[in-house]
């Protein structure tokens, strides 16, 4: 790993850790005194502080340093969390990302970023309330006095030895001190009985440097002397290394203090007991020999804390703490195993090459049914099942919790409602439902949209809350669940509704919607999605120039979603997003036209009928079919499309081959007669036909994208490959509806401007 | 399922000559011709050849874009040649072969071209040649029938000229999925 990668890591972690630690800060807003919350403040700042100072990161660490003295002071109850502290924190982490970003970019920080570092310093030590000289004095080191207080609660355990914890600092070899001499030397007023020497912090070969000290003691000492003998003995140590001295029967608390101090390393809790010098090894033994006593008997193997408890060899307490240290080193541990980081674009390879089976199963499973050997047959559906189990699997890879997306809104929702002066809580459900990552990194901005539109206008201001009957404070919602292979996210309030006769009159005002036209309430509230609507009385900065809901609409069609309203005048708006769980594969509906195959979205198709002759007829020529009484405009792709007639011969093996992988429900639509039929689609409220030869049926649908020289392209949205290595196109049902809407008002505009000319 | 490929077997002599030299390959190019006149590629921007078929045809766009093959997977456009320098395409006969071609970014002006995958559809494939740089000229200013910039010189072999290709001009991203862009809405005009 060269320095450019540490640094991406530092960027990427850094980023995380002020995401959680915005996160905590608007959590503990709420609860101001979780110390959990403050904890986590605290650790993101420091370890920001940290990595900044492996990097040489000398201004981010001058600034992250005047945060964590402030969070420092939070921590130890000096200062209390206040709504001021928590905005002026949410600042320094924005200006903290603000670093990091210049890090990213791996430009100089600004002057203006150094000033508002100041400014940000400044106001964090007028916070903290002491001038700024103090700042770096160190702190007055608080001696324990080592008396054993008989006051305090606690037994004192059965060992009659005093116990030493030493933790030399590295460099006591170059300071000419050697840690031998000092053991040695404890042997003069004394006996050690037991002594296990630390080596876990020993590196690997070529990091260790032969001059630093890296060991530990745990000495078990038998002596009459008094503790200030003792620890006189480390007297030139004192300041670098970590030494407790504890007396005879000491406290329990003090032992627990000890295990909880200890380097954190997976050892086994018989071993630190010993370690400890609270147990020797022959008591650890006999416990060890009962639990292999009760495994050997087929009992359920008891944990050896309890044995040691059942021999009543050691305190209840004392093998809790180190229970739970065991516990502690475990979890982390187990956290770092569970998660891998791995890099995106490998992971769309993988789903690529998925994709890419996928394809080549159906081709198999094509020629296993031209061959009809029962053997391939029965082999090729064995391998289509574990294809579907992998491709399940491999877009499962791909998702993620929205949790994270909705922990984002608390901080707008905090900082929209005080700037608008509405009482606004969030309310979030659904965090844990998961969907495709490039949904959810597409799905923020129309998110943020909906968000601040039911802040803005939705929620109404207090006075009228209360004359409603409402609690003074609004309650915006964001909820997700998964419904059906979609997923629906919907955000909703408890404001007053859209208001239905001010959308309507502004729809008449507008030309949207003629004076005398009967609409329900479904269609008036997606009249909001159209272009330049607002009905707000006032433009602020927040909303209501009537540019968004429309852009929102189409942002969340690009990602093949749909959005609906449910509205009660008085009592709050849901607005329901729908979006498919993923964009790489979809169902398909396949049609043949001529030789083409076409693929449209099955969730736009709504039914499929005949095209008789009869209704031709009845067409008149016109491009519409009498469809139970509605009238339904078709597109006959085959002329759209520039389609030869009739298929040549050495194709119909081919169609057969198509005809065979169909569901057999269908297999009667594929009759040779000739005859042509309506797919009819359905989409964004609007109702087409688009005329083909052929149904062929579902089709599970890989999505190749259209690519750089395809890109203009209009009404095909994809292609996609089938069993028989045919590419066919994914149609793009609105784009082509749109295109043909468009060239039909222009060679209408054409027509008319002849005859003006004529 | 892709057509049978035909490996790029470089002719013995050629061949040879790669093997003794190694670093000589920039000067190998694949003849190929298009109707009667010969033209040459350098085999690094090749990747294969295939034969021509299973081709589907992709509505509304340039004539000179024949449609798309589903290439091992991967859905590869196939750009007519022929009709790219503007000439009538050519008939499909058996010795019609797709060539693809992987577009280098080695041009920084075209953006977003690298390593896209194209073919080209070509009448006939002839041979891999090595045309050392003494007997390339400069492409003439003009009487060469195509297009300046698609020439990046002219080769001498057996006393005769062959055109040498710049595939990465002919290919250009921007211009062929401009065109692309722009034809849409003249077509659905019509």
């Amino acid at each position: 790993m060269n320095l450019d990668d540490a640094l991406k890591t530092f960027v990427i972690e850094s980023r995380e850790l002020l995401e959680s630690m915005e996160e905590a800060l608007l959590r503990v807003e709420q609860s101001p005194g979780d110390r959990d919350l403050i904890a986590a403040i605290f650790r993101a700042a420091h370890t920001i502080k940290g990595s900044a100072g492996l990097f040489g990161l000398d201004h981010v660490v001058s600034f992250t340093h005047n945060a964590e003295n402030v969070l420092d002071m939070v921590r130890s109850g000096e200062l209390g969390i206040t709504g001021e502290l928590v905005a002026l924190f949410l600042q320094v982490c924005d200006h903290m990302g603000l670093l990091v970003d210049h890090i990213e970019a791996g430009t100089e920080p600004t002057v203006e970023t150094h000033a508002r570092s100041a400014e940000l310093v400044g106001s964090l030590k007028t916070l903290a309330g002491r001038p700024a000289a103090e700042e770096n004095t160190p702190p007055v080191r608080h001696e324990t006095p080592l008396e054993r207080d008989n006051t305090n609660y606690g037994e004192g355990v059965e060992s009659d030895n005093w116990h030493l914890s030493l933790r030399f600092g590295a460099d006591v070899l170059k300071h000419g001190m050697d840690p031998v001499a000092f053991i040695r030397y404890l042997t003069t007023f004394g006996r050690i009985v037991t002594i296990v020497t630390l080596t876990e912090s020993i590196p690997g070969g070529p990091e260790m440097d032969p001059e630093c000290c890296y060991l530990g003691f745990e000495i078990n000492f038998r002596s009459d002397a008094d503790k200030q003998t003792i620890e006189s003995a480390f007297e030139f140590v004192r300041d670098d290394a970590r030494i407790r001295i504890l007396p005879p029967h000491s406290k329990i608390d003090e032992y627990l203090e000890l295990i909880n101090g200890l380097p954190e390393e997976e050892m086994r809790l018989g071993e630190i007991l010993v370690r400890c010098g609270t147990l020797t090894q022959a008591e650890i033994d006999a416990a060890l020999a009962t639990q292999a006593a009760a495994r050997d008997s087929g009992e359920r193997e008891p944990a050896i804390g309890e044995v040691l408890l059942a021999q009543q060899v050691v305190q209840p307490a004392v093998v809790d703490a180190a229970l739970q240290k065991q516990r502690q080193v475990k979890e982390s541990k187990q956290g770092d195993a569970a998660l891998i980081r791995v890099n995106a674009e490998k992971l769309d390879e993988h789903i690529n090459q998925i994709g890419e089976l996928i394809i080549a199963s159906a081709g198999i499973n094509l020629a296993a049914l031209k061959t009809g050997i029962p053997e391939l047959l029965e082999a090729a559906s064995v391998m289509n099942r574990l294809v579907e189990n992998i491709r399940d699997s491999a877009l499962q890879l791909r998702m993620i919790q929205i949790g994270a997306t909705f922990n984002k809104f608390q901080r707008v929702v905090r900082d929209v409602s005080k700037e608008i002066g509405k009482d606004i809580r969030l309310e979030i459900s659904g965090a844990e439902t998961e969907l495709d990552k490039t949904v959810i990194e597409k799905i923020g901005d129309p998110l943020t949209h909906l968000v601040r539109n039911s802040m803005d206008h939705g929620i109404e201001a207090a006075e009228l809350r209360l004359a409603r009957g409402k609690p003074a404070h609004g309650t915006l919602r964001l909820n997700a669940y998964h419904d059906s292979g979609s997923i629906a996210i919907e955000v909703s309030d408890d404001g007053g509704g859209l208001p239905r006769e001010r959308i309507l009159a502004k729809a008449i005002e507008r030309g949207l919607v003629k004076p005398d036209q009967v609409l329900s309430d479904n269609e008036i509230h997606n009249l909001i999605f159209e272009p330049g609507f607002s009905t707000a009385e006032q433009v602020n900065n927040l909303s209501g120039r009537g540019v968004g809901m429309d852009v929102v609409r189409r942002n969340i069609t690009a990602l093949r979603g749909s959005i609906e309203i449910e509205s009660v005048e008085g009592r709050g708006t849901t607005m329901r997003i729908r979006l498919p769980l993923t964009l790489a594969i979809i169902d398909g509906f396949l049609v043949g036209v001529g030789n083409s195959s076409f693929v449209v979205p099955l969730e736009m198709v709504v039914e499929c009928v005949e095209l008789t002759d009869d209704e031709i007829a009845a067409a008149q020529g016109r491009d519409q079919l009498n469809l139970r009484g509605e009238v339904l405009p078709f597109i006959r792709l085959r002329d759209l499309f520039g389609i030869p007639e009739a298929p040549p011969p050495e194709r119909s093996e081919a169609e057969k081959l198509l005809l065979a992988s169909v569901d057999e429900e269908l297999a009667f639509l594929l009759q040779p007669i000739k005859r042509e039929n309506v797919v009819v689609v359905n989409y964004a409220g609007m109702r087409a036909g688009l005329v083909v030869d052929m149904l062929q049926g579902e089709y599970q649908t890989v999505i190749r994208p259209l690519g750089a020289v395809f890109n203009g392209l209009q009404g095909v949205s994809g292609f996609t490959i089938l069993g028989s290595g045919q590419v066919a196109l994914i149609l793009d049902i609105p784009g082509l509806i749109r295109r043909v809407a468009d060239s039909e008002s222009r060679r209408n505009r054409q027509l008319t401007k002849h005859r003006i000319t004529e | 399922m892709s057509s049978p490929t035909t490996q790029l077997a470089p002719t013995p002599a050629a061949d040879q000559s790669a093997v003794a030299a190694g670093l000589t390959e920039q000067q190998q190019f694949l003849t190929f011709s298009l109707g009667e006149e010969m033209f040459a590629i350098g085999i690094l921007a090749i990747r294969e050849i295939i034969e021509y078929g299973n081709l589907t045809e992709v509505p509304m766009v340039p004539p000179f874009i024949r449609g798309v093959i589903n290439l091992r997977g991967a859905v590869v456009p196939v750009v007519d040649m022929a009709v790219r320098f503007g000439r009538p395409a050519g008939e499909i006969t058996k010795r019609t072969c797709i060539v693809i071609i992987e577009t280098s970014d080695l041009d920084p002006s075209v953006a977003g071209s690298h390593g896209q995958q194209m073919g080209i559809v070509v009448d006939a494939v002839s041979e891999v040649l090595e045309i050392p740089p003494a007997d390339i000229e400069p492409p003439p200013e003009f009487g060469a029938r195509i297009r300046i910039d698609f020439i990046s010189g002219m080769g001498k072999v057996n006393g005769k000229f062959v055109v040498m290709l710049d595939v990465n001009r002919i290919l250009a991203l921007d211009e062929v999925a401009v065109l692309a862009a722009m034809s849409a809405p003249e077509r659905g005009a019509s």
